[in-house]
């Protein structure tokens, strides 16, 4: 935190200036976004903290702490394991081998990240549970008798299900390290006599080091906000915990208690994860750049290929298969489809309606609100704008459930006007999800240079007029990315929804899992395949800025 | 009156080892161009960008005709102060047209006042058929010359250009500073112009400032800058100087290659030194001599000597490449300057007049 340059940010201007005076205006701006993200944070930390000794004292002697932080911590462990493992690997097979179909299978494995964890537990959950499911059923006709099949439930299930739907992330950074690094240093490496095996420990691996960090910490953050996949397979975590605190026997007290210990953990991860966050981009590319030569996989060709096709289709072609096959025959049968098309007074196109519109109102506002926070962190750094900036990506470590709790005490009190209205179900998503539009708007700050404003400013134009005419206009790319990184994660998001909507606010994500709750598989279907095939559209323009997506002459 | 005047002004930035800007005064009458020259991190640009209103100054006044724009009690923005500026990057837009560019300065003008002017502006730098062109779509060097229609257009005050030509290849960077000079001067323009290199300088400016360590070490024309530096450092900045020790006597000043008979005024004994360039010394073959020839190197035109005086001191000397000596070879090396040299006591430039033979 000591150093007087920004080194968490890459510094593409060499020619930047030290500035002395921050503008005041920009700094207020900031001030206040870090400020409305201050109040959820502190709330829950007040509340925790001075909840009442015989909260703590009661969940302290019953172990009920202990329990709940060790199932926490196991889960999150094994997922992020499995998730380094699986990304690694995945990304290493269709970066530096002749992996047949690597092309298509580069897409293939990013694709996962449309489909939200809880949807591939209930397919998974339909297709393995021991009794009725798909596969066991199937199994015990063919063999006249049941064999026994692996439990979807419990620990292994939620860790498999978590891994399969977070992989991506770590298969994205590293697969853009892996295509980035220098052809010319691992050979290197080789000239000096290592051998193919320790150039992959001792140059490719530390080279990838700060993007598999990175990953993983935002797999562990994801797993530690899981409420769906948890609460399906039956595996209690402090998500589930306090979701079931707050939504079956409304004690405050003790759900604070508990949120409180999951912020904590959530901001130690979150604290290493902003340390490594910048050095995962040393991956630039540059004038010298040529692809590493391919390693020839020889007899090993199709065992890869069949490993890397496993992966893909659990994570993709199985879901998206079997959800599709439900909701044909949901179409074909007029009494599910009635029941899709016509749930009380809420209609299909309601609930699409209703995703579309908080998760877009969502996107722009936190895009908005990343602007002055952005733009200060960039144009003026120091330790104050560099503590708003990280201060401002808190909502990385409030999961769905936390900013629920503390939404629902802060809005009844003091917002009673919004309160009851879906407004808090977007504050929440715009709270959560702030961090993705801070960082891509930073990013995308950092690529501009500040003399464009500066000629701006000697050819007539007010700070404002600046920032609406040449800042806004040149880095809108940029922009829109964090937009629909926040509109992505806003559609999929469950548990803050489940928690916050007024009654009849329904989303897509909240009529799947109410649906597939009641085991009503075929009828939620139709509304979980749009929710997918809607999230590949923000997905697909992110991922063709994504330069692994990116074919370079 | 003049375009600018500059007055004690004074710029500090935290963690600097030194202020960026040491109490500089400076005037620039109209439809003249300034050079400021110096090495990097001098403190030229940093004047300039205190000009355009791109920094608050610390202390110290500046007026554009004029008009006080920054004091200890008045800071104008940059877009109210009507000064042009081209940048070291150019910084197009890269939005916008080369006609969008250069209407960007124009926007309180009506519409089609504003595309005459630019066209006319745009034939002015020859780029009349490129004005729908994006930057990306054109050459360093007409990216150059829009940035420069660009800062013209709105027909600033002041013109102040930041190293422009330090992004071009040297070959462009030759025939642009002559365009733009020629261009500089048709319009009449004034501008303030910053460089680090000591032969643009020369070339742009009617008169140069020279900075060091945030200090204005010497203001003057070029030819002043050049023959009569007022300080060692100009001198060594400026031209290729070697500087060679010696003591002030009744004759003049006593060196290891002979007495030079330009006196001083100065006490007898007192050290100086004497800056000589390559064409102000010259040797012969000597097997007695004083000197011996490390290098010869080969410049085309001519050969420059590098010599090492007994002393260990080191002369360049330049001949003719009619002549060649090897390497090696001892010779005896002595003044021949047909003027005045500059000498220093103390790093200051002290007067006298060389007496003819």
């Amino acid at each position: 935190m000591g150093r007087p340059c920004n080194n968490e940010s890459m510094q593409i201007f060499t020619s930047q200036r030290p500035r002395t005076a921050i503008s005041p205006r920009l700094l207020a701006a900031a001030g206040l976004v870090a400020l409305f993200v201050a109040i959820p944070f502190g709330y829950i930390i007040i509340r925790a903290t001075t909840g009442g000794m015989e909260v703590w004292v009661r969940l302290l002697v019953s172990d009920r702490l202990r329990d709940l932080l060790l199932n926490t911590l196991i889960l999150m462990t094994v997922v992020t394991t499995g998730a380094l493992l699986t990304g690694v690997g995945m990304a290493w097979l269709t970066e530096r081998t002749d992996l047949p179909g690597r092309n298509i299978f580069r897409w293939l494995l990013a694709l996962p990240l449309v489909i939200p964890a809880y949807i591939g537990a209930i397919v998974h959950l339909a297709l393995l549970r021991s009794r009725g499911g798909m596969i066991p059923q199937a199994l015990a006709s063919i063999f006249g008798e049941a064999v026994p099949t692996p439990s979807p439930l419990g620990l292994w299930g939620a860790a498999f299900i978590l891994t399969l739907f977070t992989y991506p992330y770590v298969y994205l950074l590293s697969g853009a390290a892996f295509r980035n690094m220098h052809a010319s240093m691992e050979e290197a490496a080789r000239s000096f006599g290592r051998n193919s095996w320790q150039t992959f420990w001792q140059v490719t691996l530390p080279a990838l080091r700060p993007g598999l960090a990175a990953g993983a910490l935002l797999v562990a953050l994801d797993t530690l906000a899981e409420y769906g996949t948890v609460a399906l397979l039956r595996y209690e975590t402090f998500s589930s915990a306090i979701f079931a605190q707050l939504y079956g026997r409304f004690d405050r007290s003790s759900a604070a208690v508990l949120s409180g210990v999951l912020v904590a953990l959530a901001v130690l991860i979150l604290w290493a994860e902003i340390r490594v966050h910048g050095r995962a981009r040393f991956t630039q590319m540059d004038s010298g750049w040529r692809p590493a030569a391919l390693l020839p996989l020889g007899k090993w060709k199709w065992a890869a290929f069949l490993l890397v096709l496993g992966v893909s289709s659990a994570s993709l072609l199985v879901p998206v298969s079997v959800l599709t096959f439900w909701s044909v025959s949901a179409l074909l049968d007029p009494q599910a489809l009635a029941a899709v098309f016509r749930s009380g007074s809420q209609g299909f196109g309601n609930f699409a309606w209703n995703s579309l519109w908080s998760s877009s109102l969502a996107a722009l506002l936190a895009v908005a609100l990343s602007i002055p926070v952005a733009l200060l962190a960039v144009r003026y750094p120091g330790h104050l704008s560099r503590f708003i900036s990280r201060f401002c990506q808190v909502g990385y470590a409030l999961p769905g459930v936390v900013i629920a709790l503390s939404l629902t005490a802060l809005g009844s009190q003091y917002l009673p006007f919004m309160y009851g209205t879906p407004l808090m179900v977007i504050m929440a998503y715009v709270l959560r999800h702030m961090p993705q539009a801070v960082r891509a708007s930073q990013a995308a700050l950092e690529r501009l240079s500040p003399t464009l404003e500066e000629a701006a400013r000697t050819l007539g134009r007010s700070s404002l007029q600046t920032l609406f005419q040449v800042t806004i206009p040149l880095v809108l790319p940029g922009l829109l990315a964090g937009g629909a990184l926040v509109f992505l994660t806003s559609l999929k998001e469950l548990p803050a929804t489940l928690l916050l909507r007024p009654a009849g606010f329904d989303t897509l994500a909240v009529r799947v899992w109410v649906w597939a709750d009641e085991g009503f598989y075929a009828q939620a279907a139709p509304a979980a395949l749009l929710l997918v095939l809607v999230s590949a559209i923000p997905l697909s323009f992110l991922l063709r800025r994504e330069q692994i997506f990116n074919e370079r002459s | 009156m003049n375009a600018l005047d500059i007055l004690q002004l004074c710029k500090h930035y935290p963690g600097g080892a030194y202020p960026a800007v040491d109490n500089i005064s400076l005037s620039l009458p109209d439809g003249e161009i300034l050079a400021l020259v110096g090495p990097s991190g001098c403190g030229k640009t940093t004047t300039l960008r205190l000009v355009a209103g791109l920094e608050r100054p610390d202390n110290g006044e500046i007026r554009i005709n004029g008009e006080v724009v920054a004091s200890n009690h008045l800071f104008v923005p940059p877009e109210k102060r009507g000064v042009g500026m081209v940048f070291q990057e150019h910084a197009l837009f890269p939005h916008l047209t080369a006609a969008g560019n250069v209407a960007f300065g124009l926007q309180k003008e009506s519409r089609s006042k504003s595309q005459e002017k630019v066209r006319a502006i745009l034939s002015l730098v020859g780029l009349e058929n490129l004005a729908e062109r994006y930057p990306h779509e054109l050459s360093g060097g007409e990216r150059q010359r829009v940035a420069l229609a660009r800062a013209l257009a709105p027909e600033p005050v002041l013109l102040l250009m930041d190293e422009p030509f330090s992004s071009l290849d040297a070959d462009l960077r030759l025939e642009m500073r002559e365009q733009v000079r020629g261009i500089l001067k048709a319009m009449r323009a004034t501008a303030v112009f910053v460089t680090h290199d000591q032969e643009e300088a020369l070339y742009m400016g009617d008169r140069l400032a020279v900075f060091q360590r945030g200090h204005l070490e010497q203001v003057g024309a070029p030819e002043e800058i050049f023959h009569a530096s007022q300080t060692r450092f100009v001198a060594e900045f400026m031209g290729n100087s070697d500087f060679l020790p010696g003591q002030a006597c009744a004759a003049g000043i006593r060196t290891e290659i002979g007495v030079l008979p330009q006196p001083l005024g100065l006490p007898e004994g007192t050290p100086v030194e004497i800056a000589l360039r390559a064409d102000d010394v010259d040797f012969e073959p000597d097997t007695q001599g004083n000197a011996v020839i490390v290098e010869r190197l080969f410049r085309g035109a001519h050969n420059v000597y590098r010599l090492k005086l007994d002393s260990g001191q080191r002369l360049h000397v330049m001949h003719p490449h009619i002549q060649i000596t090897q390497a090696g070879t001892r010779a005896r090396a002595f003044i021949n300057a047909g003027h005045s040299l500059a000498v220093f006591h103390n790093g200051r430039a002290v007067s006298g007049e060389i007496r003819p033979k």
